[in-house]
């Protein structure tokens, strides 16, 4: 199943004390944009070592959460669940722009991410 | 409209995440206030003669079915007549291929198309949660057959669909109604509430269990929670910590 994983546009950062404003490009579109995103590992699933990602607004639930799980290594019969608010789901197919626009503070949007086997 | 007080949860004492029953009805009050507010379809059904009821919600999805295969198996205009049985209905026509139990669904002959979703969802006495039912059918009225079923998942979920589709979902009878119906499995629920279950504990934020349940195991099977539903909520524990403070 192809699922259009690119290799990672994102930027890694240093662990900084203060979260960076997203850096615009002079002259791009608007769609270039990104957003910070920190991710926070829920229960015994594996932290990342790089936290703090730059990820383009458009860029897809799904998308994230497949990057985060190659990242992870995951096996067939787990799945990744990303939390908004640490309580709530958001579609795979929601816009990480649109979530950083509801739940994003201090300039970044905070997920949690999960793995469970989920079903059975 | 009503507003319903419920107890905090999960409650201090908690040592695992099940749900009551009571509990359950709450949640889903607190749910259906919400959705009334959205317009966005959810009801409560009650059980003629019992205290048992159930939340319900049809919409239109997508799904990827076989309804549009002429007898070559090529595909073709959606509204020709179908000459395939290609479910466990009453088989009139004369390809046999499809003989009984197993449905196969290739990939390559199934297409995209408009779905008739029905959800239903259940509190299980047995599991101590929640449990999403639900029926799919063409807009012709055929039921979607359990590979069909599967090969609507959200591609998300593919995979781990895919590495054991019989432990996903499979058919059942609905406990209430007696009729088939598709079941998305609860036994590892408690799997993936319970983090986010203690995490609320350990903070003092309440959660709605039945909202973060449905935003976990709607989208699998084309169910979106809208994000308001977490949001809502939000502003509700903000009003309840200003009540707090007073």
């Amino acid at each position: 199943m192809s699922d259009n994983a690119e290799s990672p546009t994102e930027t890694q950062k240093d662990e900084p004390s203060t979260p960076q404003q997203p850096t615009e490009d002079s002259g791009m579109a608007d769609d270039k944009k990104k957003i910070d995103v920190l991710l926070k590992a829920v229960g015994d699933t594996p932290i990342m070592k790089t936290k703090k990602w730059s990820v383009e607004k458009g860029r897809t639930v799904q998308s994230l959460s497949q990057f985060i799980s190659r990242f992870l290594k995951m096996e067939a019969n787990e799945q990744l669940f990303i939390y908004v608010n640490q309580s709530f789901s958001p579609s795979p197919d929601q816009e990480v722009g649109v979530l950083f626009q509801c739940f994003g503070s201090d300039g970044k949007l905070v997920l949690h991410y999960c793995k469970s086997q989920a079903w059975g | 409209m009503l507003h319903v007080t419920i107890p905090p949860f999960p409650p201090p004492e908690m040592s695992s995440c099940f749900l009551d029953e009571e509990t359950f009805c709450q949640c889903c009050q607190l749910l259906l206030q919400h959705s009334h507010s959205l317009c966005d379809g959810w009801s409560w059904e009650q059980v003629k003669g019992s205290e048992e009821g159930y939340l319900r919600k049809t919409a239109l999805g997508t799904g990827r079915t076989r309804c549009n295969l002429d007898q070559q198996g090529n595909s073709s205009d959606q509204h020709q007549e179908r000459t395939f049985s290609l479910s466990f209905h009453n088989d009139d026509d004369d390809d046999d291929e499809d003989d009984g139990a197993v449905c196969c669904i290739q990939e390559e002959s199934s297409s995209s198309s408009v779905v008739q979703y029905e959800y239903h969802i259940l509190y299980s006495c047995s599991y101590q949660t929640p449990v999403l039912y639900f029926r799919a059918s063409t807009l012709e009225g055929r039921s979607l057959c359990l590979e069909e079923v599967w090969d609507s998942v959200h591609p998300n979920y593919r995979q781990r669909l895919q590495h054991r589709p019989w432990d996903t979902i499979t058919q059942q009878e609905h406990p209430l109604l007696g009729q088939s119906f598709f079941v998305l499995h609860p036994c590892r629920t408690e799997e993936f509430m319970m983090p986010v279950l203690k995490a609320a504990l350990e903070e003092h934020r309440q959660v709605n269990y039945i909202v973060t349940w449905l935003s976990v195991v709607g989208p699998v099977v084309g169910l979106d929670v809208p994000l308001s539903y977490c949001t809502q909520k939000h502003q509700w524990l903000c009003t309840r910590r200003l009540i707090d403070c007073k």
